[in-house]
């Protein structure tokens, strides 16, 4: 199975999902929207499961193969947050989330080889990067609810469920992130001989890690300044883009970074 | 300013001075030294370290100042303040080892790990005290967090000094027990690693267009690549039809005036070479011929199709590196075992590393180089690393609210 094939995998599973979201807001059970979700996660995950197969290794390494798990992480943290919290406009969300990086991976698909360096070839590869792809999925999330409220914010004021949605997308991202993080220092010690070395991609992952560290602790000194931590919020977002995409680009780190895989 | 109760502006304010401090400091004795500050030194000043907090939490739990430096308003201070300073060494690039051994980055640190040490104290006091505060079940990741933390980020700190990172360059059948430390010095070891096979595995030979003119990689924006893993093989790059009908893994070139032809050559510099047939969609041209990405001894051979591309084959990508050694000690243990990049060898103390090689000679290399690793405070930092893993674990679990 190739990138060829992607097509006939994402369509279905996003008509699933789109159908699953109509579902949430059409029946107080929401028993057909959780079956439509999971379907489409299924279709989804046969296309990653077929890749991984014909790749002979984990689809982790470009930056179009993290994209395809993160299309399919948005839609299980959409359907763990409907789950846990019955906001029924989450799975819309989560949807439409995920179109957006379905579409980038079949419109601008980037060249897959088989190739994996040895570097990669570990047990901790592939729990390090899933972790980090669904953290940043409930982190992206949590920074879209953030951006909204605050435009909205000027013409009406900050629901204070909508600030518990954010702590609690937050706080599930966040142990996510750390779990992700400390993963990365259990593999770099047998990989590269230390825990942490300041590469810049780890650099840029403590910045970011510390930065919704602020949030928490911000939304516990004072919990009523709902747009501080809504501008902390969407500002570790900008520090988790620049860890996650920003590290290839930026200046500073080109050639030096020993996490850049994926620019051959 | 400075009149209880204590706010931002404290918070603020002995951040800055402590990054003022540093910088003073740095001015006038240099960087930190992590090498002055070995066991027992670092040992005997992290007790101290703790039994200070523990000291100041239990007696002055009671007082303003304790409660405001175990409090939120610190922890915001501090917690803003590193992260300026990592913004910095984001931005930095290569020159981020000098500002971690810096003393406004150090001065800052052990600020935080003072404040991170009050919070976890407080709670801990809290809870011995019962009727203060019953034990909840938001208290167990609030403790694995703080404490995993703290003490990570402490044995990290204090252990920086004995941490040992040597380089050692093994020729083969020759044991070496003298390695090089990060400023080149010669270090002997109490162990020495004999060397009895190098060997790198490969990826199966690649096929690529480039661009005569300036060698670029075709096309452009995504160079495409046909992977040859059996022979015969046929498939397409830009409008080229690639038939490959011999491969020769392991070959010598033989050239001649006009020709160029490769046999078959197990032994020593070997390279790959592929037949290739290559012709266009508009039939209107075939070519063919040998194309080879050579060795230290045999050239690197490519195949132009027309007056704009050739067809190459980039050199062969490594699937595995691995080292086939015997290690020593003085007191005659010695194990035999085969370290391979992702697999060091644990023994004596010391982890091994696969690190390097001859990289002009590439699998034919003669020598194979380690890196020795000797880092005695690991134990501590794992049981912090999975204290804090646990302890994300128990935020999913309990920390989220309810929905009001």
């Amino acid at each position: 199975m190739d990138w060829d094939q992607f097509i006939y995998f994402a369509v279905p599973a996003i008509l699933c999902w789109a159908g699953g979201a109509w579902a949430a807001y059409r029946s107080s059970s929401g028993k057909g929207a959780v079956a439509l979700t999971l379907v489409g996660l299924m279709v989804f995950s046969a296309f990653i499961a077929g890749m991984w197969i014909s790749l002979e290794r984990p689809p982790l390494r470009t930056m179009g193969e993290t994209r395809l798990w993160y299309s399919l992480f948005l839609p299980i943290a959409g359907l763990i947050t409907f789950l846990r919290w019955r906001y029924k406009w989450i799975l819309s969300f989560s949807t439409v989330l995920s179109v957006v990086f379905i579409c980038i991976n079949l419109f601008k698909p980037e060249i897959h080889n088989k190739t994996l360096m040895p570097a990669l070839q570990s047990p901790w590869f592939a729990p390090h990067v899933i972790v980090y792809m669904f953290s940043y999925a409930l982190l992206g999330a949590a920074a879209l609810v953030a951006i909204y409220v605050l435009v909205r914010s000027r013409k009406e004021k900050v629901d204070k469920t909508v600030m518990l949605l954010c702590d609690n997308l937050v706080y599930v991202g966040m142990s996510f992130l750390t779990i992700g993080m400390l993963f990365g220092a259990l593999w770099a010690k047998e990989a590269w001989g230390h825990y942490w070395n300041w590469d810049p991609k780890e650099t840029w992952a403590a910045a970011t890690w510390l930065g919704y560290l602020l949030y928490i602790h911000f939304r516990l000194r004072s919990p009523m300044r709902y747009g501080m931590a809504l501008g902390i919020l969407v500002f570790s977002f900008v520090l988790l883009q620049v860890c996650w995409v920003g590290v290839n680009y930026l200046p500073s780190a080109k050639g030096y970074s020993i996490h850049t895989y994926n620019m051959e | 300013m400075w009149r209880q109760p204590w706010g931002y502006a404290e918070g603020w304010i002995i951040c800055f001075g402590l990054l003022m401090t540093g910088g003073g400091l740095q001015w006038a004795v240099g960087p930190v030294e992590a090498g002055l500050f070995r066991f027992p030194v670092n040992g005997i000043g992290g007790l101290l370290f703790i039994m200070f907090l523990g000291l100041v939490s239990v007696v002055g739990r009671k007082t303003r100042l304790v409660a405001w430096f175990s409090g939120l308003t610190a922890s915001l201070t501090a917690i803003t303040s590193l992260l300026a300073v990592v913004l910095v060494m984001g931005f930095t690039g290569p020159g981020i080892g000098q500002i971690t051994s810096s003393w406004p980055f150090v001065l800052l640190f052990l600020y935080f790990l003072l404040i991170l040490g009050f919070a976890t104290l407080k709670r801990l006091c809290e809870l011995f005290a019962k009727r203060a505060h019953p034990f909840s079940k938001k208290d167990a990741p609030f403790l694995l967090n703080h404490a995993g933390l703290f003490l990570t980020l402490s044995a990290a700190v204090l252990g920086n000094g004995d941490l040992q990172r040597l380089r050692m360059t093994v020729p083969r059948d020759t044991p070496e027990w003298r390695a090089s430390d990060e400023q080149g010095n010669k270090v002997e070891l109490p162990l020495a690693i004999e060397l009895r096979s190098f060997t790198i595995d490969e990826y199966p030979p690649k096929l690529m267009l480039i661009d005569n003119a300036d060698g670029k990689a075709l096309p452009v924006e995504q160079p495409r690549n046909l992977l040859v893993e059996e022979s015969p093989l046929s498939g397409d790059l830009l409008d080229w039809k690639i038939e490959v009908t011999r491969s020769l893994p392991m070959a010598a070139c033989v050239m001649s005036e006009d020709t160029v032809n490769f046999v078959a050559f197990h032994s020593e510099g070997a390279t790959t070479a592929l037949y290739v047939k290559a012709s266009n969609r508009a039939g209107d041209r075939v070519k063919e011929g040998w194309v080879s990405c050579g060795s230290y001894i045999f050239p690197y051979v490519s195949l132009q199709l027309d007056e704009k591309v050739s067809l190459v084959m980039p050199g062969r990508e490594p699937k595995r590196f691995a080292s086939d050694i015997i290690v020593y000690t003085k007191d005659k243990q010695t194990k035999a075992a085969c370290v391979e990049v992702n697999k060091p060898l644990s023994f004596a103390g010391w982890k091994i590393y696969q690190l390097s090689y001859d990289e002009s000679k590439g699998k034919w290399s003669s020598y194979s180089v380690f890196e020795l690793v000797r880092d005695p405070w690991l134990p501590l930092i794992y049981t912090g690393i999975w204290m804090m893993i646990a302890g994300a674990i128990g935020l999913f679990v309990f920390a989220p609210t309810k929905n009001e």
